[in-house]
């Protein structure tokens, strides 16, 4: 009993001085992290204090299932296709060859690392390198947001980093997804056992169809304490179903978000409740983590490392392949990539939901280096954020020249300061 | 009638996804998405029907649940209980932290006496309907006096608790704040610090008089400890929390959250009782933290709807309509005499008090609820006396079920009866965390 409560105290002292830490850190130098809930967590699961234990955390599936759904749903309310279609392609162009590069280049070499080191074949070692791959392309937007607000920065290099971040969670959510998809086992008693493609279609399917009957379910309401309420069912529904046919239930949770920001009269106020829960949501998924967490019984340092350098480098690479390719290296400079280098929530509830598809392979190692990415970059996600925004707010780039390859001409004209037609 | 429409849309498509899976910790996900959804729906057509909300989803769940259409089976209620036992270890911290030091100073000794004779009057009530129906009792049928005596005592003692969820669950629906409503938080919350210590000796003096097969003895160490241990341990955490509240602020909801979840897991580890543990954090750091534990408590009175809706719409599901069918001829007596005991003892109580008709009339409807504590409480009879604690047990859900489902109707009747309902019945309906307002 006494140890127990020591240990309480222990936990407890750990996490406030853990706190004190990083608010002072925060206010100093910038830093946006959740890590101290990470270490939280890390502290009372079974790994050092058990005072929770794995079995308890099991128990409590419909928060971690309920906290991916919401971040999936997140992610799908940014695809409105009126305020889509207002973006210029190039954004597009860019940062789905940042996205893409970036799964690629990370995928393939940690493939090869897997194969090598764990002696996997090669289709057993592409399983966690895609899934890698995939929390390897999300992007953080916390950063962003931070400098934005601090540095009252906006124009193309914001725009583009928002687009860039939205597309890289839309790459990185689709892969894992249609992952879960492949490596599906067989169900029992159907006629026929589905094929992938027929397992991603209903993946899609559960998000539409949710989000279709969800849409009329709630009609004209725009309470957003009976929205929490409404919302919070749908996406446990959703997820939950998702993950009982074992598929991703954060593709089926974005494709139902994405459903709902296009039909729903109520989206202003579903994408308040939804921003609500962000923060709350996210702290969970870090304590979780934390409590999940377990070292590998096979060599893990390696692999991490070899993530963490790889991805920095598909980043970077990529996002300069993309502006070569896109032509805009002159207006962005050759390390823009380095301010889509933060991860965040969505990297974990990748993570989580690699783990949660039955018998994911070196799953302890995807969810280890996932969390070794948030630490590291979560702290120094505004910093790298401010270095490559500030530099190209400063620069000699004409902002004639930046409009001319960035904006359409409506956003031309509101840059302008013209008055355009029509609201947002 | 759109919203049921969609819902038996999602019942048919439930229909086409189950058996294409097999996972059965998500199957309850499933099921449990499902439940919000037709609570939410159920307590919108309650609310219209001028019933409080929490009738609604308790017929969500008793509708959805194993005793009619099944949806939400017994397997997937049982996977779900942590996610109801975290619910109701946040209604325990936050009932803790509506009760005001200032108000327990100046009201406190109009409440106990209301408690205590309201308590007594209740327990004798069942003690002698239980004498006169043992013939029917299954677990009191065909035994000696001792016998009966002891399990006729366990039985009131477990049967004369009020339930602080559907109180404050009412209380947040409405935002009354009178003198009867008040009283009922004060009595009931105080209630259950009472029962849970006569439960403690009513269980050491049932195992005394009928020892319990292969059972241990009671050390009254142990349930000092578990009575005593929880006012200590809950008096800690709420000290770390207005700690937290003074030197850290951030992120309250979720540090509530996290307080009633390690607040649950501590009391399990050094093995006190875990609501009254809350009850008391909840207690400490409102009233210790200041003005920045007023903030923690809106903090959480924003999030209480949701946690409402789950808590019920499980507690619906749980409820044993069938056993109620099956004993009703002693279910129905028990349900009257509760009732009987209550609104004499909360009269007497009023007198004896010198308060306000109003809380000698009204405060008793208040009480008739009953939830969370009383099932764990029969759970722990059941636990100790495998076959008759089991028929206990039984007996006592089916008797909760009528007091669980008339109790929070009667307690707004006896709200708007007071006049105690700020407002037009319109704007009590739009206010689902009106208590934030308080």
């Amino acid at each position: 009993m006494s140890t127990a409560l020591a240990l309480v105290i222990i936990v407890a002292v750990a996490y406030l001085a853990t706190h004190v830490a990083f608010d002072w850190a925060a206010r100093r130098f910038l830093i946006v992290s959740g890590a101290e809930y990470l270490l939280l967590g890390i502290l009372v699961g079974p790994q050092v204090s058990g005072l929770v234990t794995a079995h308890t955390i099991d128990s409590f599936a419909p928060l971690t299932t309920l906290a991916l759904g919401w971040v999936g749903a997140i992610v799908g309310t940014q695809f409105r296709i009126p305020e889509l279609v207002r973006i210029p392609g190039v954004m597009f162009r860019l940062a789905f060859a940042e996205a893409l590069a970036t799964l690629g280049v990370v995928g393939g070499l940690l493939g090869l690392a897997l194969m090598w080191l764990f002696d996997l074949t090669p289709a057993l070692a592409a399983v966690p390198a895609i899934a890698l791959g995939g929390i390897a392309a999300v992007s953080a937007p916390a950063g962003i947001e931070v400098v934005a607000r601090h540095t009252g920065a906006r124009g193309p290099i914001v725009r583009q980093l928002q687009v860039c971040t939205a597309i890289d969670a839309l790459v990185a959510i689709v892969a894992v997804g249609l992952l879960a998809c492949v490596q599906r086992p067989p169900a029992d008693g159907g006629v026929r056992p589905l094929t992938p493609t027929e397992w991603a279609v209903v993946s899609v399917a559960l998000g539409l169809v949710g989000g279709a009957l969800f849409h009329l379910f709630l009609g004209r309401e725009r309470n957003v304490d009976r929205l929490v309420i409404s919302l919070g069912g749908a996406v446990i529904l959703i997820s939950g179903a998702a993950a009982y046919l074992q598929l991703s239930p954060l593709l089926a949770a974005m494709v139902f978000g994405a459903t709902l920001a296009n039909t729903s009269r109520s989206r202003a106020e579903i994408g308040e409740t939804l921003a609500r829960g962000e923060r709350p949501f996210y702290f969970v998924l870090l304590i979780f983590a934390g409590i999940a967490w377990q070292p590998s019984a096979r060599e893990w340092a390696v692999p991490v490392v070899l993530f963490l350098l790889t991805r920095a480098v598909g980043k970077i690479g990529g996002a300069r392949l993309g502006a070569r390719l896109a032509g805009t290296l002159p207006v962005f400079g050759a390390h823009w990539g380095r301010a889509l280098l933060g991860q965040g929530g969505l990297a974990l509830a990748l993570a989580f939901d690699y783990v949660q598809q039955g018998g994911s392979p070196l799953s302890n190692i995807v969810f280890t280096a996932a969390i070794a990415s948030v630490l590291l970059t979560d702290l120094s996600s505004a910093h790298l954020v401010q270095a490559t925004v500030l530099p190209l707010l400063e620069s000699e780039v004409s902002p004639r020249r930046v409009a001319a390859r960035f904006l359409t001409p409506r956003s031309r004209e509101q840059a302008a300061g013209r008055p355009t037609a029509g609201g947002d | 009638m759109r919203r049921a429409a969609i819902l038996l849309l999602l019942l048919v498509a439930m229909q086409f996804v189950l058996p294409l899976g097999g996972w059965q910790a998500s199957a309850s996900l499933l099921t449990f998405g499902f439940l919000i959804l037709a609570a939410y729906t159920v307590g919108e057509i309650a609310t219209a029907a001028r019933l409080p909300k929490v009738v609604g989803y308790l017929l969500a769940g008793v509708l959805f649940g194993p005793s009619a259409l099944d949806v939400v089976g017994t397997t997937s209620i049982t996977e779900l209980a942590p996610v109801s036992r975290l619910a109701i270890a946040l209604i325990a911290f936050l009932a803790g932290a509506e009760l005001q030091w200032e108000e327990v100073r100046s009201r406190g000794v109009v409440i106990l006496k209301i408690m205590g004779a309201e308590l007594l009057l209740s327990f004798l009530a069942m003690l002698a309907t239980l004498w006169l129906l043992r013939g029917s009792v299954p677990f009191l049928a065909g035994y000696g006096t001792a016998h009966v005596t002891a399990f006729a005592v366990l039985f009131a003692t477990v049967a004369i608790i009020h339930s602080p969820a559907v109180t404050m669950a009412i209380l947040s629906e409405t935002g009354a704040r009178g003198t009867v409503a008040r009283t009922t938080l004060g009595v009931v919350l105080l209630a259950d610090v009472a029962v849970i210590l006569l439960f403690t000796v009513a269980l050491a003096f049932a195992r005394a008089t009928v020892p319990a097969p292969g059972g241990e003895a009671v050390s009254l160490g142990i349930l000092a400890w578990e009575i005593g241990g929880s006012v200590v341990v809950g008096a800690a955490i709420g000290g770390a929390v207005a700690l937290y509240l003074r030197f850290v602020r951030g992120e309250l909801f979720l540090f509530a959250l996290l307080v009633t979840f390690l607040g649950a897991e501590i009391a399990r580890l050094v093995h006190v009782e875990a609501l009254l543990t809350l009850l008391v954090a909840g207690f400490v750091s409102e009233n210790v933290g200041g003005e920045r534990g007023v903030a923690l408590r809106h903090a959480m009175e924003r999030a209480a709807a949701p946690v409402f809706v789950v808590f019920f719409a499980l507690a619906g599901a749980s409820l044993g309509i069938t056993e109620v069918i099956a004993l009703w001829p002693i279910v129905v007596p028990i349900a009257l005499a509760r009732a009987f005991g209550l609104w004499a003892g909360t009269a007497v109580g009023a007198r004896w008090a010198g308060v306000t008709q109003g809380e000698g009339r009204y405060v008793w409807l208040g009480l008739v609820s009953q939830a969370g504590v009383a099932i764990g409480l029969a759970t722990i009879v059941a636990e100790a006396y495998p076959e008759l604690g089991g028929q206990l047990r039984t007996l006592f859900l089916a008797v909760m079920t009528i007091n669980q489902t008339l109790g929070p109707i009667l307690f707004r009747q006896a709200l708007a009866r007071s006049g105690e309902l700020p407002g037009s019945e319109s704007e009590s309906e739009d206010t689902a965390p009106a208590l934030a307002r308080g």
